[in-house]
């Protein structure tokens, strides 16, 4: 159960990167991060952690930033915050899927305060910015002892709740590479009310040439232990020009491709009798047909 | 209706800026010298258990712990967290079968939440560490989540004073047959041309109010328990605890505080005993009790689940000939509301339509979920959803139009009201149903939806209900009230009822600023339970109208004291004065005038003159006062009408439009009622879209927040319109009506029949989710 009262813990407020990081290195383990807090903090009341050391990133420069850099993409440092995207003209232009994720992100208070590296870190099938990123592409930029290191975001979440992340790395960045003239991205989630996590969602990033998809990226979240790709749906989408019948069969595609549960926000049999459908529609979306 | 200076005027809630700017004072912001810090320990792995062993040894050893208490350190005696026994006859109680059941610290784990212990601390911190080192041994007990698992005779028996698990039903010796109603509903339905029945199933629903449960308790120097609370209703939760604790009345005090929001949730007492036992065992410190959400959740009471069926029966031509309805309700682990909830929603039914013979049974069993009780509407929304739909199905299958039937059947002036023999005052439901029809384009909509194609589709639904104004005649109705003016003419009105958020106390300062015929900003409210007098609680939408009408009478009594004194100063009969803009006025002679501030301050400031022995005016402070009995309940009716799209390759239902037209006799504030519409329509669409809280097969609760509970936010309501009906009720007070507890009824039925208009399903089962909705679908294989 949860208490009105946060357990015990030190806290933590390095001034660099190396501090941090040699701070991590020394309580290995038994450190939780905290940024935005959203999560972190109400983990803490509900006793779903109870880490000896809070180590919080307020004292650490250069991290609040999201960048876009013509010729290499966007850049999400570890403490942006949602809103921040929803800020930010470029991610709105060229990142859609990314913009209408934190678009319908938690609430306003949320988004003001949560970061879109937590939302990665937290390692929850159901992160909007997280299902989005997937589908864009990129690596998370993680500092540790021995230095930094790039992991490729299709790999990073190696379970429920777990990542690639070592307990001695700060995750420093986020990177999402450019999109080309042809990319087209869009992102669906489907809530029980507006204010609430995903009971489903879904983003892809597409390569279009005349209506013919050169590339395809389609993620989709709460339909497994960790957000996934649908690679087989993706292969029957490439080289293929998109019409309502080949839309037809991505759909029963991608009802084969997930494996959901049933839990508070929905059942295993609903996910995936509507997975088909919102995949559906956000390829539409996508390519701006309806 | 005569011109007012503040009623009829919408005039924002007067708290609303302390409350937003974090000034308000509530029980959790209260810090008293050497204050202590309790905390009730809970069972939360079973819902249904023996306690074989507690050893709070090592509790009590946590440095900064003051005191353990088990089941045996507090009293010894059973309560019923309801009031009902103080708002009824005691042999009425008795016939409804009202037991005491509740202990304070409980050996006997009953439901998820059921608190075992106390823990008294130096700090909330320290109780919590001490409450994690209490150690407890349970035996389980077969758990039982609805009235059919525990109703079966091999159930475990929850009280040997109820056989069988059954809290409550229809006392036979007041209603024959456990039911009551009219005409022989037999052989009646064996005329109708058609009937139409189902059962619909109804969600258990929280009330959700903003400020979770709070509490201060303090047994002074004096021998006096005093209490810090936000209850709804001091004047009946004082008797309670003096039972209990078998203390004298006058030695509880109870100290209201800021209320963040009530819907039933505070009726009563709530954890008012188990701050109370600690304060107790600690005389001479206080000491604070604060819940988690998710306490407040487990162990407070809710909306009352259930099974409701429905029959009815009618002619070819729509007349209802008969009504057989059964309501089994799902109590929970104690009786609380057990009789009161089940006993009154089918009145709702009785009192809305001129049913030929209609048969209300109403029963209610113990099962091992949190208590319900009451909330909002007291069965009303329960039965609007099971009543509405069923008038639908007929209408439908008889081509009949929805608001054409309910225009032709339901009640009005004359007609026996909800409570039999009590003939309703008014009614302004054609107003209502016409005004509503046409802001939504009801024929338009109907016609133009009758046949759609494509993913999205419409549907425009009507419901209709009736309520009460205050208690009467069913409950006690009293409302105490003193009115004091100053030597400035400023007044301060003490009375003891709650303002729950809703904006009551705006809405009385208005009614006693035009009777008095002083500004409102002069006018001060003081709820103190020493200095008020009785009063039964804000609660059964009775405030303005009962609460209203105590505030009247003791203006009136002031205004009655300043014409007499007018005319013993003035030599003019009392009959010839009269009050305008703070002067008493000759009618007959306009020099003869005495000023308001005049008579208020020489009754204060009366001072002798040693020469002449004279005074410079009648001696004595004003203080009007009214200890008032409604004779009336003036009951509103009302008429929703809602839109909705729904999305058939996902189920989802978005909520388009609602149009509420309100019979409200007269507006005392229109924004406030607004308000209430409104807010009662955000718990009415939750209700029968997405609330429920749920349980695992073990009985613990799957939802005991708002992660997984989910209302409806403010980016979920529809676009929203209200219509204030206002044809004056003859009996009430200035006219008025009720508002708060109708707003989560009529959304309830109209939306499930604009679904129902949509699609052509009714759904039996509430909330309608997307999940319920898409596998309805692919069951009547809707195209």
């Amino acid at each position: 159960m949860s208490s009105r009262v946060l357990p015990q813990f030190d806290l933590l407020t390095p001034q660099s990167i190396p501090e941090a990081v040699a701070m991590l290195a020394q309580h290995q383990g038994q450190v939780s991060v905290l940024a935005g807090g959203t999560d972190m903090l109400v983990w803490n009341y509900i006793r779903k952690v109870k880490p000896a050391y809070l180590l919080r990133l307020s004292g650490l420069d250069d991290l609040d930033n999201v960048n876009y850099i013509p010729g290499e993409g966007l850049r999400i440092g570890a403490k942006a915050k949602v809103v921040q995207l929803l800020d930010n003209p470029d991610v709105a232009e060229k990142f859609p899927a990314l913009f209408q994720a934190a678009e319908t992100f938690a609430t306003p208070q949320i988004r003001n305060m949560a970061t879109v590296m937590g939302n990665v870190l937290r390692g929850s099938p159901a992160g909007d910015c997280s299902c989005a990123i997937l589908a864009l592409g990129g690596q998370v930029v993680l500092q540790g002892p021995e230095g930094e290191r790039l992991v490729d975001i299709d790999d990073f979440w190696v379970a429920y709740g777990v990542t690639e992340r070592k307990d001695d790395e700060l995750a420093v960045e986020l990177r999402i590479p450019e999109p080309t003239s042809t990319t087209r991205s869009a992102f669906i989630r489907m809530t029980r009310v507006h204010e609430d996590l995903a009971k489903l969602n879904v983003a892809v990033c597409l390569e279009i040439n005349q209506n013919t998809c050169q590339q395809v990226r389609i993620s989709m979240g709460c339909v497994g232990p960790i957000l996934v790709r649908l690679k087989q749906t993706e292969k029957m989408l490439v080289g293929k020009q998109i019409s309502d019948g080949l839309l037809q069969q991505l759909a029963a595609s991608a009802q084969e491709e997930i494996a959901p549960i049933d839990d508070q926000r929905s059942t295993e049999e609903y996910r995936r009798q509507v997975a088909g459908v919102i995949l559906k529609r956000v390829i539409e979306k996508a390519i701006g047909a309806h | 209706m005569s011109e007012k200076t503040y009623v009829g005027k919408s005039i924002p809630k007067l708290d609303a800026r302390e409350k937003a700017c974090g000034q308000a004072v509530y029980a959790a912001d209260i810090q008293l010298p050497g204050m202590l810090y309790g905390k009730i320990v809970r069972c939360w792995d079973h819902a249904h258990a023996k306690v074989l062993k507690l050893d709070l040894s090592a509790a009590a050893k946590v440095p900064g712990v003051i005191k353990v208490l088990g089941p045996e350190d507090v009293t010894q005696k059973r309560y019923n967290t309801g009031v009902l026994d103080v708002m009824v006859p005691e042999e009425v109680g008795q016939l409804l079968g009202d037991i005491e059941d509740q202990r304070i610290f409980t050996d006997h784990v009953r439901h998820q939440g059921d608190a075992i212990c106390g823990i008294i601390a130096e700090s909330e911190e320290i109780a919590e560490i001490a409450a994690g080192k209490v150690k407890v041994l349970y035996e389980p007990l077969p758990v039982y989540l609805s009235a059919e698992e525990s109703s079966r005779p091999d159930a475990f028996q929850f009280d040997e004073r109820k056989p069988g698990n059954r809290a409550f039903q229809l006392p036979e010796q007041m209603f024959p047959g456990n039911a009551y109603g009219w005409g022989d509903v037999d052989v009646e339905m064996a005329k109708a041309d058609l009937i139409v029945e189902e059962t619909f199933y109804l969600p258990k629903v929280k009330q959700c109010q903003m400020e979770p449960h709070a509490y201060v308790a303090h047994y002074d120097q004096t021998g006096r328990l005093n209490c810090w609370t936000s209850t709804q209703m001091p004047k009946c939760v004082q008797p309670k605890l003096a039972r209990l604790f078998e203390m004298p009345i006058s030695r509880i005090n109870l100290v209201s505080t800021t209320i963040g929001g009530g819907f039933g949730a505070r009726l009563g007492m709530v954890f008012e005993p188990e701050t109370c036992a600690m304060a107790l065992a600690v005389p001479g410190r206080p000491v604070k009790v604060q819940s988690s959400r998710e306490e407040d959740w487990v162990a407070s009471e809710s909306r009352h689940p259930g099974k409701y069926w429905v029959k009815l029966g009618v002619r070819k031509d729509g007349t209802p000939v008969a009504m057989d309805a059964h309501f089994t309700t799902n109590a929970g682990a104690y009786f609380t509301h057990a009789s009161g909830v089940a006993f009154t929603a089918g009145s709702w039914m009785t009192g809305l339509y001129k049913f030929g013979s209609i048969r209300y049974k109403g029963d209610t069993y113990y099962t091992n979920q949190a208590p319900s009780g009451a909330f909002r509407g007291y069965g009303n929304p329960q039965t609007n959803f099971a009543l509405e739909q069923i008038v639908d199905r007929a209408c439908s299958e008889l081509n009949i139009d929805p608001v054409e039937w309910r225009k032709k059947w339901h009640k009005g002036v004359g007609d026996d009201g909800w409570c039999m023999g009590v003939p309703y005052s008014s009614c302004a439901l054609d107003e209502c149903l016409e005004r509503g029809a046409e802001a939504i384009g009801w024929e338009e909509k109907r016609a133009r939806y009758a046949s759609q194609s494509g993913t999205k589709r419409r549907g425009v639904g009507v419901g209709v209900m009736t309520h009460t104004s205050g208690a009467m005649p069913m409950l006690l109705e009293h409302t105490t009230c003193t009115v004091k003016m100053n030597e400035d003419t400023s007044v301060v009105i003490t009375l003891s009822c709650s303002d729950l958020g809703q904006g009551a106390h705006t809405v009385l300062k208005q009614i006693a600023a035009d009777t008095l015929c002083i500004p409102m900003d002069e006018i001060h409210i003081h709820v103190n339970m020493d200095s008020a007098g009785f009063d039964i609680g804000s609660h059964a939408s009775r405030t303005t109208y009962v609460g209203g009408g105590a505030v009247i009478k003791a203006c009136e009594d002031v205004k009655r004291q300043l014409i007499e004194r007018a005319s013993i100063r003035l030599g003019v009969p009392e009959q010839a004065l009269e009050i305008k803009d703070q002067q008493v006025v000759s009618r007959n002679d306009p020099e003869k005038i005495l000023s308001v501030k005049d008579i208020c301050r020489s009754g204060v400031y009366n001072f002798t003159n040693p020469e002449t022995g004279e005074t410079n005016g009648v001696p004595g402070q004003i203080q009007g006062y009214a200890s008032h009995f409604p004779a009336h309940n003036s009951p509103p009716f009302g008429a929703c009408f809602s839109e909705v799209e729904i999305d058939i390759e996902t189920g989802e239902v978005k909520v388009l439009e609602l149009v509420i037209a309100h019979d409200i006799g007269r507006a005392i504030n229109p924004m406030a009622v607004e308000g209430q519409l409104e807010g009662g329509a955000q718990q009415a669409l939750g209700m029968v879209l997405t609330e429920e809280t749920s349980y695992d097969k073990v009985g613990l609760c799957r939802n005991n927040g708002f992660t997984d509970y989910k209302m409806f936010g403010a980016a979920d309501m529809p676009k929203f319109t209200t219509i204030l009906v206002e044809q004056p009720d003859p009996v009430a007070p200035f006219g008025m009506k009720s508002v708060g507890e109708a707003g989560p009824v009529n959304p309830v039925g109209a939306t499930a029949n604009a679904i129902s208009h949509a699609l052509g399903i009714t759904f039996t089962e509430a909330p309608i989710t997307p999940e319920r909705v898409l596998q309805a679908l692919q069951d009547q294989k809707v195209a």
